[in-house]
């Protein structure tokens, strides 16, 4: 696992541009650029299961290659994807049904059991914090993926939701009173 | 407890491009329209785009001026709406899906706006009114001096590269040849707006509440340089920036340090 590089948000207008003639080859490099971005922000959306991450990951590059022809150059590109992300995150919620926060994240932190204590505390405080994210609403959970996942600013985040600025603000401030609420235990 | 560092990047499988390459494939290998509908959609787009270009001709750039009795209200695409007061001089400059934009010469508007940022602009002699999605009053004489109130939402009023940021309960007056002024709550303590008016620093950051950080941010960036560090110091002691944001770089006013500081101070607003 590594830590979000946030230097190279935005794709090169040339790489775009390209992309719009059908070059297989741009498209290729505009994937490697947000693959593991947006398949992290399905991962952890859909409760760590990785099968419909997958599927959720490819859906939005399908859209990307559909759609890319729409794309405006005066729009920053990560928002125009993010949205798309959205679209296909929420959908998906939608026609799944509703299910607890998923084993996964906990599996996972068992997976590192026979390691150091601290390790082990360390998973386990990790594991804990994807669940509790896992169990916000979709609306709420998409907000907080985007904002804490990628460092999108409230107007990037309005723009991809669709809202307006104060719907990401008011989402974001019950999603963090949800949170503290589940972790509690954690900082006592 | 930090989120953000529970929330690694975790690697997309090689896998995924293959089955896209596959979709990709087989989309390819559809066959594309006969040459006789081709022809058909192509007929069809030019006379619907060249119907759209008549419309937003002949309906634009045409002034409204209401009476000293009148108001009316025009509908801003399917996002909202606009309440023009009496006395006032407006025209539309922009209708389009995304971007709607007015010119507010002189009077007052009241817009109500469900969308995302920056679909609704209302341009006047002072600068820019930028919908942030929300609801707002905005007056305007023809000298271009104004006054922004905010009910809902956010706006930015933006000129040239000065820019305040607006929430709701708040207002901002706006001066002419000289953009937005620093945005403060009604709810502020009358010496707190006094001392803002009267550019009296000493009093602003004494007077200073919690919510009043909303002024200060603004201020940081406004103020001489020898300054500044007295204001962070103040919005600091009010509302404690988290870990990353840097004093260095905000007095520096590194624009990502100061947006994610407004964000993080955005709570207490």
């Amino acid at each position: 696992m590594r830590v979000v590089d946030l230097s190279d948000r935005e794709a090169d207008a040339g790489l775009i541009e390209s992309c719009r003639r059908g070059d297989r080859r741009a498209f290729r490099a505009l994937y490697d650029q947000y693959k593991d971005r947006v398949y992290s922000i399905a991962f952890y959306f859909f409760h760590g299961d990785a099968s419909t991450a997958r599927d959720a990951t490819q859906q939005v590059f399908l859209k990307l290659i559909a759609n890319i022809g729409r794309f405006r150059a005066q729009a920053a590109f990560s928002t125009w994807l993010y949205r798309l992300v959205v679209n296909v995150c929420l959908d998906e919620a939608r026609s799944r049904k509703p299910r607890p926060a998923s084993g996964a994240f906990r599996a996972e932190a068992l997976a590192v059991a026979d390691s150091q204590e601290e390790d082990f505390a360390r998973a386990e405080t990790a594991a804990r914090v994807r669940a509790a994210i896992a169990a916000l609403p979709p609306k709420f959970r998409i907000a907080v993926l985007m904002r804490y996942f990628d460092d999108l600013s409230y107007e990037e985040m309005a723009k991809a939701l669709r809202c307006s600025m104060g719907t990401v603000a008011s989402r974001l401030s019950r999603s963090h009173k949800m949170l503290a609420e589940r972790l509690k235990v954690l900082v006592e | 407890m930090k989120i953000r560092e529970h929330l690694p990047l975790v690697e997309a499988p090689e896998s995924i491009w293959a089955s896209i390459e596959a979709a990709l494939e087989a989309k390819e290998r559809r066959r594309w329209p006969s040459l006789r509908w081709r022809l058909a959609f192509a007929v069809l787009a030019i006379s619907m785009i060249a119907g759209t270009l008549w419309w937003r001709v002949a309906s634009r750039d045409h002034w409204i001026q209401t009476g000293a009795n009148a108001g009316l209200t025009l509908r801003i695409g399917d996002i909202g709406s606009v309440e023009v007061g009496p006395n006032t001089r407006v025209r539309v400059v922009a209708d389009r899906v995304d971007q709607h934009r007015l010119d507010l010469a002189h009077g007052a508007i009241y817009a109500r706006i469900s969308a995302p940022p920056r679909l609704f602009f209302v341009e006047t002699h002072s600068g820019t009114a930028v919908d942030l999605g929300c609801e707002y009053g905005l007056t305007m004489d023809a000298d271009g001096a104004g006054l922004l109130r905010v009910s809902r939402g956010w706006v930015s009023f933006e000129w040239q590269q000065l820019e305040s940021l607006v929430p709701a309960g708040a207002e901002c007056r706006i001066a002419p040849g000289g953009g937005p002024g620093i945005p403060y709550f009604e709810d502020a303590p009358e010496a707190f707006k006094n001392a803002l008016k009267n550019l009296d620093l000493e009093r602003v950051l004494d007077s200073a509440r919690v919510r009043d950080t909303l002024s200060l941010w603004h201020l940081i960036s406004r103020v001489a340089p020898g300054d500044r560090a007295r204001v962070f110091d103040r919005i600091a002691a009010l509302s404690p920036p988290p870990e990353d944001i840097s004093r260095e770089q905000a007095l520096k006013l590194d624009p990502e340090t100061l947006r994610r500081w407004r964000e993080e101070l955005a709570w207490t607003w």
